[in-house]
Protein backbone atom coordinates (compact mmCIF):
# COMPACT_ATOMS: atom_id res chain seq x y z
CA UNK A 1 0.00 0.00 0.00
CA UNK A 2 1.47 3.24 -1.20
CA UNK A 3 0.59 6.29 1.96
CA UNK A 4 -0.29 9.73 -0.57
CA UNK A 5 -2.82 11.96 -0.33
CA UNK A 6 -4.75 10.15 -3.00
CA UNK A 7 -5.15 7.05 -0.71
CA UNK A 8 -7.58 9.29 1.64
CA UNK A 9 -9.47 10.15 -1.37
CA UNK A 10 -13.55 9.31 -1.60
CA UNK A 11 -16.12 9.88 -3.65
CA UNK A 12 -17.76 12.52 -1.29
CA UNK A 13 -20.83 12.70 -3.27
CA UNK A 14 -21.42 9.50 -1.43
CA UNK A 15 -20.19 10.60 1.87
CA UNK A 16 -22.62 13.40 1.92
CA UNK A 17 -25.41 11.03 0.71
CA UNK A 18 -24.28 8.21 3.72
CA UNK A 19 -23.84 11.07 6.10
CA UNK A 20 -27.55 12.59 5.65
CA UNK A 21 -29.04 9.32 5.33
CA UNK A 22 -27.48 8.10 8.46
CA UNK A 23 -28.82 11.33 10.43
CA UNK A 24 -32.18 11.35 8.98
CA UNK A 25 -32.80 7.70 9.64
CA UNK A 26 -31.54 8.01 12.95
CA UNK A 27 -33.55 10.89 13.91
CA UNK A 28 -36.89 9.44 12.43
CA UNK A 29 -36.11 5.98 14.72
CA UNK A 30 -35.44 8.20 17.86
CA UNK A 31 -38.63 9.88 17.32
CA UNK A 32 -36.86 13.22 18.30
CA UNK A 33 -37.43 16.10 17.03
CA UNK A 34 -34.15 17.39 15.72
CA UNK A 35 -30.42 17.60 16.33
CA UNK A 36 -28.93 20.31 18.41
CA UNK A 37 -24.90 20.68 18.40
CA UNK A 38 -22.10 22.97 19.74
CA UNK A 39 -21.37 25.30 16.76
CA UNK A 40 -18.21 26.53 17.27
CA UNK A 41 -17.35 28.23 13.83
CA UNK A 42 -14.74 25.26 13.00
CA UNK A 43 -14.71 23.00 10.31
CA UNK A 44 -15.68 20.54 12.37
CA UNK A 45 -19.02 21.77 13.66
CA UNK A 46 -20.05 23.80 11.06
CA UNK A 47 -20.44 21.24 8.52
CA UNK A 48 -22.12 18.73 10.80
CA UNK A 49 -24.02 21.37 11.09
CA UNK A 50 -24.81 21.56 7.87
CA UNK A 51 -24.87 18.24 6.58
CA UNK A 52 -27.72 17.85 9.39
CA UNK A 53 -29.70 21.00 7.87
CA UNK A 54 -29.46 18.81 4.57
CA UNK A 55 -30.65 15.35 5.98
CA UNK A 56 -33.30 16.95 7.95
CA UNK A 57 -34.13 20.35 7.35
CA UNK A 58 -32.44 23.96 8.76
CA UNK A 59 -35.46 24.06 11.07
CA UNK A 60 -35.21 21.12 12.88
CA UNK A 61 -31.13 21.62 13.68
CA UNK A 62 -30.26 24.41 16.42
CA UNK A 63 -26.28 25.43 16.86
CA UNK A 64 -25.54 25.99 20.20
CA UNK A 65 -23.27 29.45 20.15
CA UNK A 66 -20.86 28.73 23.50
CA UNK A 67 -18.76 31.56 23.66
CA UNK A 68 -16.63 32.81 26.92
CA UNK A 69 -14.73 35.72 27.82
CA UNK A 70 -11.08 34.14 27.33
CA UNK A 71 -11.00 32.58 24.19
CA UNK A 72 -13.74 34.49 22.57
CA UNK A 73 -13.10 35.48 18.86
CA UNK A 74 -15.04 37.09 16.69
CA UNK A 75 -14.41 35.91 13.49
CA UNK A 76 -15.54 31.94 14.70
CA UNK A 77 -18.92 33.17 15.71
CA UNK A 78 -18.95 35.17 12.55
CA UNK A 79 -18.21 32.20 11.12
CA UNK A 80 -20.71 30.13 12.79
CA UNK A 81 -23.40 33.03 11.86
CA UNK A 82 -22.56 32.34 8.08
CA UNK A 83 -22.86 28.71 7.89
CA UNK A 84 -26.58 29.06 9.35
CA UNK A 85 -27.25 31.80 7.20
CA UNK A 86 -26.41 29.60 4.40
CA UNK A 87 -27.85 26.30 5.17
CA UNK A 88 -31.11 27.98 6.85
CA UNK A 89 -30.51 26.49 10.44
CA UNK A 90 -31.35 28.34 13.66
CA UNK A 91 -28.19 29.26 16.13
CA UNK A 92 -28.66 31.08 19.68
CA UNK A 93 -25.94 32.31 21.55
CA UNK A 94 -24.88 31.99 25.32
CA UNK A 95 -21.80 33.41 26.76
CA UNK A 96 -21.16 30.80 29.76
CA UNK A 97 -17.82 33.13 30.94
CA UNK A 98 -20.37 33.35 34.32
CA UNK A 99 -21.02 29.59 34.61
CA UNK A 100 -17.16 28.56 34.07
CA UNK A 101 -16.32 31.70 36.97
CA UNK A 102 -18.65 30.24 39.18
CA UNK A 103 -17.01 26.04 38.77
CA UNK A 104 -13.64 28.21 39.04
CA UNK A 105 -14.41 29.33 42.55
CA UNK A 106 -16.51 26.68 43.76
CA UNK A 107 -13.68 24.23 43.28
CA UNK A 108 -11.82 24.08 46.40
CA UNK A 109 -8.83 22.52 44.33
CA UNK A 110 -9.00 25.00 41.15
CA UNK A 111 -5.96 25.13 39.92
CA UNK A 112 -5.84 28.43 37.50
CA UNK A 113 -2.46 27.49 35.56
CA UNK A 114 -3.73 23.70 34.85
CA UNK A 115 -4.36 25.12 30.85
CA UNK A 116 -6.07 21.06 30.33
CA UNK A 117 -7.80 20.97 33.36
CA UNK A 118 -9.35 24.07 33.08
CA UNK A 119 -10.36 23.68 29.36
CA UNK A 120 -12.03 20.63 30.27
CA UNK A 121 -14.50 22.43 32.34
CA UNK A 122 -15.28 24.43 29.32
CA UNK A 123 -15.98 21.21 27.05
CA UNK A 124 -17.42 19.42 29.70
CA UNK A 125 -19.65 22.95 30.92
CA UNK A 126 -20.38 23.41 26.89
CA UNK A 127 -22.27 19.65 27.16
CA UNK A 128 -24.40 20.67 30.16
CA UNK A 129 -25.85 23.35 28.26
CA UNK A 130 -26.13 21.41 24.88
CA UNK A 131 -28.05 18.74 26.72
CA UNK A 132 -29.88 20.58 28.45
CA UNK A 133 -31.50 22.36 25.32
CA UNK A 134 -31.63 18.76 23.98
CA UNK A 135 -33.87 17.29 27.21
CA UNK A 136 -35.85 20.56 26.91
CA UNK A 137 -36.61 20.37 22.97
CA UNK A 138 -36.50 16.62 22.98
CA UNK A 139 -33.95 17.03 20.21
CA UNK A 140 -30.26 14.25 19.96
CA UNK A 141 -26.90 16.19 20.34
CA UNK A 142 -25.03 15.59 17.27
CA UNK A 143 -21.16 15.34 17.92
CA UNK A 144 -19.03 16.56 15.85
CA UNK A 145 -15.95 14.47 16.42
CA UNK A 146 -13.73 13.67 13.53
CA UNK A 147 -11.86 10.43 13.28
CA UNK A 148 -8.22 11.58 13.47
CA UNK A 149 -8.82 13.40 16.32
CA UNK A 150 -10.86 10.98 18.03
CA UNK A 151 -8.22 8.45 17.81
CA UNK A 152 -5.69 10.68 19.20
CA UNK A 153 -8.04 10.83 21.83
CA UNK A 154 -7.61 14.90 21.42
CA UNK A 155 -10.80 15.79 22.85
CA UNK A 156 -12.23 15.98 26.54
CA UNK A 157 -13.54 12.39 28.08
CA UNK A 158 -17.44 13.12 28.71
CA UNK A 159 -17.38 16.71 27.34
CA UNK A 160 -17.48 16.97 23.39
CA UNK A 161 -17.03 13.57 22.91
CA UNK A 162 -20.38 12.89 24.64
CA UNK A 163 -23.29 13.01 22.24
CA UNK A 164 -26.06 10.62 21.18
CA UNK A 165 -24.62 10.15 17.03
CA UNK A 166 -21.14 10.96 15.13
CA UNK A 167 -22.12 11.42 11.95
CA UNK A 168 -18.50 12.36 10.61
CA UNK A 169 -16.30 10.04 13.35
CA UNK A 170 -15.29 8.11 10.74
CA UNK A 171 -13.56 10.71 8.40
CA UNK A 172 -10.25 11.62 8.90
CA UNK A 173 -9.76 15.74 9.48
CA UNK A 174 -8.29 16.50 6.04
CA UNK A 175 -11.56 14.17 4.65
CA UNK A 176 -13.54 16.76 6.52
CA UNK A 177 -12.38 19.44 4.68
CA UNK A 178 -13.11 18.13 1.50
CA UNK A 179 -16.28 17.43 2.38
CA UNK A 180 -16.90 20.39 3.95
CA UNK A 181 -15.89 21.95 0.38
CA UNK A 182 -18.41 19.34 -1.53
CA UNK A 183 -21.24 20.74 0.46
CA UNK A 184 -20.26 24.36 -0.44
CA UNK A 185 -19.29 25.17 3.26
CA UNK A 186 -17.40 28.53 2.79
CA UNK A 187 -13.85 28.00 1.85
CA UNK A 188 -12.08 30.48 4.85
CA UNK A 189 -14.51 27.96 7.00
CA UNK A 190 -13.25 24.41 5.49
CA UNK A 191 -9.39 25.64 5.50
CA UNK A 192 -8.72 27.66 8.44
CA UNK A 193 -6.47 26.09 11.51
CA UNK A 194 -8.44 23.82 13.73
CA UNK A 195 -8.34 24.83 17.13
CA UNK A 196 -10.62 23.17 20.33
CA UNK A 197 -10.25 27.09 21.75
CA UNK A 198 -10.07 25.81 25.34
CA UNK A 199 -7.64 28.76 25.87
CA UNK A 200 -6.32 31.82 23.83
CA UNK A 201 -4.09 30.62 21.33
CA UNK A 202 -4.45 26.72 21.29
CA UNK A 203 -3.41 25.25 17.66
CA UNK A 204 -4.55 21.67 17.11
CA UNK A 205 -1.28 21.02 14.84
CA UNK A 206 0.93 22.17 17.14
CA UNK A 207 -0.63 20.59 20.34
CA UNK A 208 -0.76 17.42 18.11
CA UNK A 209 3.05 17.94 16.96
CA UNK A 210 1.95 16.99 13.76
CA UNK A 211 0.54 18.32 10.22
CA UNK A 212 -3.24 16.79 9.43
CA UNK A 213 -1.69 15.93 6.29
CA UNK A 214 0.40 13.45 7.82
CA UNK A 215 -1.09 12.75 10.86
CA UNK A 216 -4.42 11.15 8.72
CA UNK A 217 -1.68 9.02 6.55
CA UNK A 218 -0.18 8.07 9.70
CA UNK A 219 -3.74 6.87 11.06
CA UNK A 220 -5.07 5.41 7.77
CA UNK A 221 -1.69 3.18 7.85
CA UNK A 222 -2.00 2.18 11.56
CA UNK A 223 -5.89 1.36 10.77
CA UNK A 224 -4.54 -0.94 7.84
CA UNK A 225 -2.35 -2.79 10.45
CA UNK A 226 0.87 -1.17 8.82
CA UNK A 227 3.73 -1.34 10.82
CA UNK A 228 5.63 2.25 12.13
CA UNK A 229 8.72 1.27 10.17
CA UNK A 230 6.84 1.10 7.01
CA UNK A 231 4.92 3.79 7.89
CA UNK A 232 7.85 6.26 8.65
CA UNK A 233 10.02 4.82 5.63
CA UNK A 234 6.93 5.79 3.34
CA UNK A 235 6.31 9.01 4.53
CA UNK A 236 9.84 9.95 5.15
CA UNK A 237 9.56 10.47 9.42
CA UNK A 238 11.14 9.83 11.79
CA UNK A 239 9.35 6.38 13.29
CA UNK A 240 9.79 7.57 16.53
CA UNK A 241 6.74 10.00 15.52
CA UNK A 242 4.59 7.25 14.23
CA UNK A 243 5.61 5.35 17.45
CA UNK A 244 4.40 8.29 19.59
CA UNK A 245 0.91 8.10 17.82
CA UNK A 246 0.52 4.53 17.73
CA UNK A 247 1.20 4.36 21.11
CA UNK A 248 -0.93 7.95 22.09
CA UNK A 249 -3.94 6.13 19.89
CA UNK A 250 -3.79 2.66 22.13
CA UNK A 251 -3.37 4.59 25.48
CA UNK A 252 -6.79 6.91 24.65
CA UNK A 253 -8.84 3.82 24.02
CA UNK A 254 -10.46 4.46 27.54
CA UNK A 255 -11.51 7.78 26.61
CA UNK A 256 -13.47 6.10 23.50
CA UNK A 257 -15.57 3.02 25.79
CA UNK A 258 -17.99 2.73 28.62
CA UNK A 259 -16.11 2.47 31.47
CA UNK A 260 -14.16 -0.83 32.27
CA UNK A 261 -15.75 -3.60 34.59
CA UNK A 262 -14.70 -6.71 36.27
CA UNK A 263 -16.63 -9.57 35.22
CA UNK A 264 -18.27 -11.19 37.78
CA UNK A 265 -21.77 -12.13 36.81
CA UNK A 266 -23.20 -14.02 33.59
CA UNK A 267 -23.11 -11.03 30.57
CA UNK A 268 -21.25 -8.34 31.20
CA UNK A 269 -21.87 -4.53 30.51
CA UNK A 270 -19.35 -3.42 27.98
CA UNK A 271 -17.97 -6.74 27.62
CA UNK A 272 -20.59 -9.95 26.49
CA UNK A 273 -24.14 -7.62 26.78
CA UNK A 274 -23.98 -7.62 22.99
CA UNK A 275 -27.03 -5.69 21.76
CA UNK A 276 -28.22 -3.18 19.21
CA UNK A 277 -28.04 -0.07 19.09
CA UNK A 278 -30.87 0.79 17.26
CA UNK A 279 -33.47 -1.70 19.07
CA UNK A 280 -36.56 -0.90 19.36
CA UNK B 1 -42.30 -28.11 -14.82
CA UNK B 2 -42.55 -24.39 -15.54
CA UNK B 3 -40.40 -22.57 -18.61
CA UNK B 4 -41.07 -19.02 -18.01
CA UNK B 5 -41.59 -18.17 -14.31
CA UNK B 6 -41.91 -14.00 -13.00
CA UNK B 7 -39.86 -13.41 -10.02
CA UNK B 8 -40.11 -10.59 -7.54
CA UNK B 9 -36.97 -8.68 -5.89
CA UNK B 10 -38.61 -7.28 -2.73
CA UNK B 11 -35.94 -5.12 -1.29
CA UNK B 12 -37.06 -4.15 1.92
CA UNK B 13 -35.55 -2.57 5.11
CA UNK B 14 -36.75 -4.14 8.55
CA UNK B 15 -37.72 -2.61 11.50
CA UNK B 16 -34.67 -4.71 14.05
CA UNK B 17 -36.13 -7.45 16.21
CA UNK B 18 -39.52 -6.81 15.49
CA UNK B 19 -41.38 -10.11 13.93
CA UNK B 20 -44.65 -8.74 13.71
CA UNK B 21 -44.03 -6.06 12.15
CA UNK B 22 -41.54 -7.86 9.55
CA UNK B 23 -44.32 -10.30 8.91
CA UNK B 24 -47.17 -7.51 7.89
CA UNK B 25 -44.26 -5.99 5.69
CA UNK B 26 -44.01 -8.87 3.82
CA UNK B 27 -47.81 -9.55 3.26
CA UNK B 28 -48.00 -6.60 2.02
CA UNK B 29 -45.10 -6.90 -1.17
CA UNK B 30 -46.05 -10.32 -1.50
CA UNK B 31 -49.41 -9.11 -2.45
CA UNK B 32 -48.42 -6.00 -4.31
CA UNK B 33 -45.68 -8.49 -5.99
CA UNK B 34 -49.26 -11.25 -7.10
CA UNK B 35 -50.73 -8.42 -8.43
CA UNK B 36 -48.01 -7.72 -10.86
CA UNK B 37 -47.80 -11.08 -11.78
CA UNK B 38 -45.45 -12.47 -9.76
CA UNK B 39 -45.50 -16.17 -8.55
CA UNK B 40 -41.91 -16.32 -6.55
CA UNK B 41 -41.45 -13.36 -4.05
CA UNK B 42 -37.91 -13.05 -2.51
CA UNK B 43 -37.04 -11.16 0.72
CA UNK B 44 -33.25 -10.28 2.25
CA UNK B 45 -31.72 -12.20 4.72
CA UNK B 46 -32.93 -12.40 7.65
CA UNK B 47 -35.66 -10.32 7.23
CA UNK B 48 -37.76 -11.90 9.56
CA UNK B 49 -36.12 -10.39 12.13
CA UNK B 50 -33.68 -7.22 10.76
CA UNK B 51 -29.97 -8.36 10.43
CA UNK B 52 -28.38 -6.62 13.38
CA UNK B 53 -29.98 -8.08 16.10
CA UNK B 54 -27.00 -9.30 17.86
CA UNK B 55 -27.60 -11.19 21.41
CA UNK B 56 -31.36 -10.56 20.79
CA UNK B 57 -31.21 -13.45 18.20
CA UNK B 58 -31.08 -16.03 21.56
CA UNK B 59 -34.99 -14.32 21.87
CA UNK B 60 -35.75 -14.65 18.19
CA UNK B 61 -34.54 -18.18 16.93
CA UNK B 62 -37.82 -20.45 15.84
CA UNK B 63 -37.96 -24.17 14.84
CA UNK B 64 -38.23 -24.17 11.61
CA UNK B 65 -41.14 -24.96 10.40
CA UNK B 66 -42.63 -23.17 13.25
CA UNK B 67 -44.77 -20.06 14.37
CA UNK B 68 -43.37 -17.63 12.10
CA UNK B 69 -43.12 -20.33 8.73
CA UNK B 70 -46.73 -21.16 9.36
CA UNK B 71 -47.49 -17.13 9.04
CA UNK B 72 -45.90 -17.35 6.01
CA UNK B 73 -47.04 -20.17 4.68
CA UNK B 74 -50.66 -18.71 5.43
CA UNK B 75 -49.63 -15.58 3.44
CA UNK B 76 -48.63 -17.92 0.07
CA UNK B 77 -51.62 -20.12 0.45
CA UNK B 78 -53.53 -17.10 0.36
CA UNK B 79 -51.57 -15.24 -2.12
CA UNK B 80 -51.00 -18.15 -3.73
CA UNK B 81 -47.33 -17.23 -4.53
CA UNK B 82 -43.87 -19.03 -3.12
CA UNK B 83 -42.07 -17.07 -0.50
CA UNK B 84 -38.43 -16.66 0.09
CA UNK B 85 -37.24 -14.72 3.16
CA UNK B 86 -34.36 -15.29 6.11
CA UNK B 87 -34.63 -16.05 9.52
CA UNK B 88 -32.46 -17.16 12.57
CA UNK B 89 -33.48 -20.65 12.86
CA UNK B 90 -33.33 -22.43 16.05
CA UNK B 91 -32.42 -26.36 15.97
CA UNK B 92 -35.61 -28.92 16.57
CA UNK B 93 -32.47 -31.45 17.56
CA UNK B 94 -30.65 -29.26 20.34
CA UNK B 95 -32.82 -26.48 21.14
CA UNK B 96 -29.30 -24.97 21.60
CA UNK B 97 -27.94 -24.01 18.79
CA UNK B 98 -29.03 -21.19 16.09
CA UNK B 99 -28.51 -21.09 12.47
CA UNK B 100 -28.69 -17.99 9.39
CA UNK B 101 -31.78 -19.97 7.49
CA UNK B 102 -33.58 -19.46 4.19
CA UNK B 103 -37.00 -20.59 4.07
CA UNK B 104 -39.44 -21.34 0.87
CA UNK B 105 -42.70 -21.95 1.00
CA UNK B 106 -45.55 -22.38 -1.21
CA UNK B 107 -49.36 -22.20 -1.52
CA UNK B 108 -49.36 -25.77 -0.75
CA UNK B 109 -47.06 -25.21 2.36
CA UNK B 110 -43.85 -25.50 4.05
CA UNK B 111 -41.09 -26.61 0.60
CA UNK B 112 -37.69 -26.22 2.56
CA UNK B 113 -34.94 -24.63 3.85
CA UNK B 114 -31.71 -24.03 3.78
CA UNK B 115 -28.74 -23.11 6.45
CA UNK B 116 -25.99 -21.13 5.66
CA UNK B 117 -22.58 -22.31 5.20
CA UNK B 118 -19.86 -19.27 5.48
CA UNK B 119 -20.50 -16.91 8.32
CA UNK B 120 -18.45 -14.14 8.24
CA UNK B 121 -16.74 -13.34 11.06
CA UNK B 122 -15.08 -10.27 10.61
CA UNK B 123 -14.61 -6.66 10.00
CA UNK B 124 -18.38 -5.60 11.63
CA UNK B 125 -19.73 -9.25 11.03
CA UNK B 126 -20.13 -11.55 14.00
CA UNK B 127 -21.89 -14.31 12.52
CA UNK B 128 -20.29 -17.04 14.28
CA UNK B 129 -20.50 -15.85 17.21
CA UNK B 130 -24.02 -16.56 17.33
CA UNK B 131 -24.91 -19.33 14.28
CA UNK B 132 -23.62 -23.02 13.64
CA UNK B 133 -22.90 -23.01 10.07
CA UNK B 134 -25.16 -25.48 7.78
CA UNK B 135 -23.50 -28.15 5.88
CA UNK B 136 -26.15 -29.16 3.21
CA UNK B 137 -26.36 -27.60 0.01
CA UNK B 138 -29.88 -28.72 -1.58
CA UNK B 139 -31.59 -27.67 -4.46
CA UNK B 140 -35.69 -28.31 -3.92
CA UNK B 141 -37.80 -29.46 -6.84
CA UNK B 142 -40.69 -27.09 -6.95
CA UNK B 143 -43.65 -26.42 -9.41
CA UNK B 144 -41.66 -23.18 -10.17
CA UNK B 145 -38.07 -24.74 -11.13
CA UNK B 146 -35.03 -26.12 -9.67
CA UNK B 147 -34.15 -23.97 -6.85
CA UNK B 148 -31.01 -23.86 -5.16
CA UNK B 149 -30.46 -21.18 -2.12
CA UNK B 150 -27.48 -19.11 -0.87
CA UNK B 151 -27.24 -16.66 1.78
CA UNK B 152 -24.67 -13.72 1.53
CA UNK B 153 -21.16 -14.09 1.79
CA UNK B 154 -21.61 -17.82 0.42
CA UNK B 155 -21.82 -16.41 -3.02
CA UNK B 156 -17.66 -16.05 -2.11
CA UNK B 157 -16.87 -19.37 -2.15
CA UNK B 158 -17.86 -20.28 -6.16
CA UNK B 159 -18.50 -24.94 -4.50
CA UNK B 160 -21.13 -23.61 -3.13
CA UNK B 161 -23.07 -22.09 -6.29
CA UNK B 162 -21.27 -24.90 -7.99
CA UNK B 163 -22.58 -27.81 -6.09
CA UNK B 164 -26.49 -26.54 -6.10
CA UNK B 165 -25.98 -26.56 -10.10
CA UNK B 166 -24.53 -29.73 -10.54
CA UNK B 167 -27.48 -30.92 -8.17
CA UNK B 168 -29.56 -30.04 -11.07
CA UNK B 169 -30.66 -26.10 -9.94
CA UNK B 170 -31.75 -23.71 -12.66
CA UNK B 171 -32.52 -20.77 -10.78
CA UNK B 172 -29.40 -19.77 -7.47
CA UNK B 173 -31.31 -17.54 -4.83
CA UNK B 174 -28.97 -15.75 -2.98
CA UNK B 175 -30.32 -13.65 -0.25
CA UNK B 176 -28.08 -11.10 1.54
CA UNK B 177 -27.55 -8.07 4.24
CA UNK B 178 -25.00 -6.59 2.38
CA UNK B 179 -23.68 -3.12 3.81
CA UNK B 180 -22.46 -0.70 1.58
CA UNK B 181 -18.86 -1.05 1.64
CA UNK B 182 -19.02 -4.39 -0.18
CA UNK B 183 -21.15 -3.42 -3.09
CA UNK B 184 -18.66 -3.46 -5.53
CA UNK B 185 -18.01 -7.46 -4.25
CA UNK B 186 -20.74 -8.43 -4.51
CA UNK B 187 -22.23 -7.06 -8.05
CA UNK B 188 -19.13 -8.75 -9.39
CA UNK B 189 -19.90 -11.64 -7.64
CA UNK B 190 -23.79 -12.33 -8.82
CA UNK B 191 -23.00 -11.79 -12.27
CA UNK B 192 -19.52 -14.15 -11.75
CA UNK B 193 -21.90 -17.15 -10.19
CA UNK B 194 -24.40 -17.27 -12.96
CA UNK B 195 -21.92 -17.03 -15.93
CA UNK B 196 -19.92 -19.93 -14.29
CA UNK B 197 -22.74 -22.09 -13.77
CA UNK B 198 -25.29 -20.90 -16.77
CA UNK B 199 -27.67 -20.40 -14.68
CA UNK B 200 -29.82 -17.81 -13.54
CA UNK B 201 -29.19 -15.83 -10.27
CA UNK B 202 -31.67 -14.11 -8.11
CA UNK B 203 -30.18 -11.53 -5.49
CA UNK B 204 -32.14 -10.03 -3.12
CA UNK B 205 -30.28 -7.25 -0.39
CA UNK B 206 -31.72 -5.30 2.55
CA UNK B 207 -31.77 -1.59 2.17
CA UNK B 208 -31.82 0.48 5.80
CA UNK B 209 -29.59 1.44 8.27
CA UNK B 210 -29.14 -1.05 11.22
CA UNK B 211 -26.66 0.00 13.94
CA UNK B 212 -24.57 2.56 11.59
CA UNK B 213 -24.77 -0.02 8.43
CA UNK B 214 -26.30 1.13 5.50
CA UNK B 215 -27.27 -1.29 3.72
CA UNK B 216 -26.95 -0.70 -0.47
CA UNK B 217 -29.94 -2.85 -1.90
CA UNK B 218 -29.19 -2.99 -5.67
CA UNK B 219 -30.80 -6.76 -6.44
CA UNK B 220 -30.48 -8.26 -9.53
CA UNK B 221 -31.89 -10.61 -11.24
CA UNK B 222 -29.25 -11.63 -13.78
CA UNK B 223 -29.45 -14.43 -16.69
CA UNK B 224 -27.39 -17.37 -17.52
CA UNK B 225 -25.07 -14.83 -19.73
CA UNK B 226 -24.47 -12.72 -17.32
CA UNK B 227 -26.99 -10.29 -18.44
CA UNK B 228 -28.84 -7.99 -15.59
CA UNK B 229 -32.33 -8.53 -16.19
CA UNK B 230 -33.36 -6.26 -13.67
CA UNK B 231 -32.15 -4.89 -10.71
CA UNK B 232 -33.82 -2.44 -8.33
CA UNK B 233 -33.39 0.74 -6.56
CA UNK B 234 -30.16 1.34 -4.62
CA UNK B 235 -30.49 2.55 -0.94
CA UNK B 236 -34.18 2.55 -0.91
CA UNK B 237 -37.44 0.02 -0.87
CA UNK B 238 -38.08 -1.19 -4.03
CA UNK B 239 -40.13 -4.22 -5.78
CA UNK B 240 -39.27 -4.96 -8.98
CA UNK B 241 -40.29 -7.67 -11.20
CA UNK B 242 -38.68 -10.02 -13.80
CA UNK B 243 -39.07 -12.89 -16.02
CA UNK B 244 -37.08 -15.87 -16.26
CA UNK B 245 -36.88 -18.41 -19.13
CA UNK B 246 -35.32 -21.62 -18.59
CA UNK B 247 -35.22 -22.51 -22.17
CA UNK B 248 -32.51 -19.67 -22.32
CA UNK B 249 -30.17 -21.84 -20.34
CA UNK B 250 -29.16 -24.36 -22.60
CA UNK B 251 -28.35 -22.12 -25.64
CA UNK B 252 -26.25 -20.49 -23.35
CA UNK B 253 -23.94 -23.17 -22.14
CA UNK B 254 -23.76 -24.66 -26.03
CA UNK B 255 -22.47 -21.10 -26.86
CA UNK B 256 -20.25 -20.93 -23.42
CA UNK B 257 -19.85 -24.77 -22.36
CA UNK B 258 -18.35 -24.08 -18.73
CA UNK B 259 -20.40 -27.25 -17.52
CA UNK B 260 -19.23 -29.42 -19.72
CA UNK B 261 -15.71 -28.30 -19.35
CA UNK B 262 -15.48 -28.91 -15.48
CA UNK B 263 -12.60 -30.93 -14.88
CA UNK B 264 -13.39 -32.70 -11.66
CA UNK B 265 -9.85 -34.22 -10.93
CA UNK B 266 -9.19 -30.52 -10.24
CA UNK B 267 -11.45 -30.57 -7.19
CA UNK B 268 -9.12 -33.51 -5.50
CA UNK B 269 -6.13 -31.22 -6.22
CA UNK B 270 -7.93 -28.30 -4.73
CA UNK B 271 -9.44 -30.44 -1.55
CA UNK B 272 -5.84 -31.57 -0.90
CA UNK B 273 -4.11 -28.31 -1.55
CA UNK B 274 -6.75 -26.08 0.79
CA UNK B 275 -6.24 -28.78 3.55
CA UNK B 276 -2.64 -27.96 4.02
CA UNK B 277 -3.32 -24.11 3.71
Amino acid sequence: MKLQQSILDLDFSKVEMKIERFIKDYLEKSEAKGVVLGLSGGVDSCTTAALSALAIGGNKVLGLLLPEQETHNITDMDHAKLVAKKFGFKTQMIDITSTLETYYTAIPIFDPNEKLWKGNIKARTRMVYIYYYANKLNMLVCGTSNKSETMMGYFTKWGDIAVDISPMMDLYKTQVRKLAQQINVPKEIAIKPASPTLWLGQLAERELGVKYETLDLILYGLEHFMKPEEIAHQLGIEEALVKKIKRRWLFMEHKRRMPLTTKIQYRTIGADFRLSRTFH
Amino acid sequence: MREKIKIALAQISCEQGDKTENIRKMEREVTKAKQQGAELVIFPELSLTGYTVRDQIFELAEIIPGHSTTILEQIARKTGAYIIFGMPELSRNTKATIHNTAVIVSPEGFVGKYRKMYLPTHSVFEEKRYFRPGYQPIVFETKLGKIGLIICYDIFFPEVSRLMRLKGAQLLVCISASPSTRRTFFEILTTARAIENTVFLAYVNLVGIEDGLQFWGGSRLIGPNGKVLVRTEYNKEDLKIGEVDYTDIRPIETFVPLLKDLRPDLFDKLKETAEKL
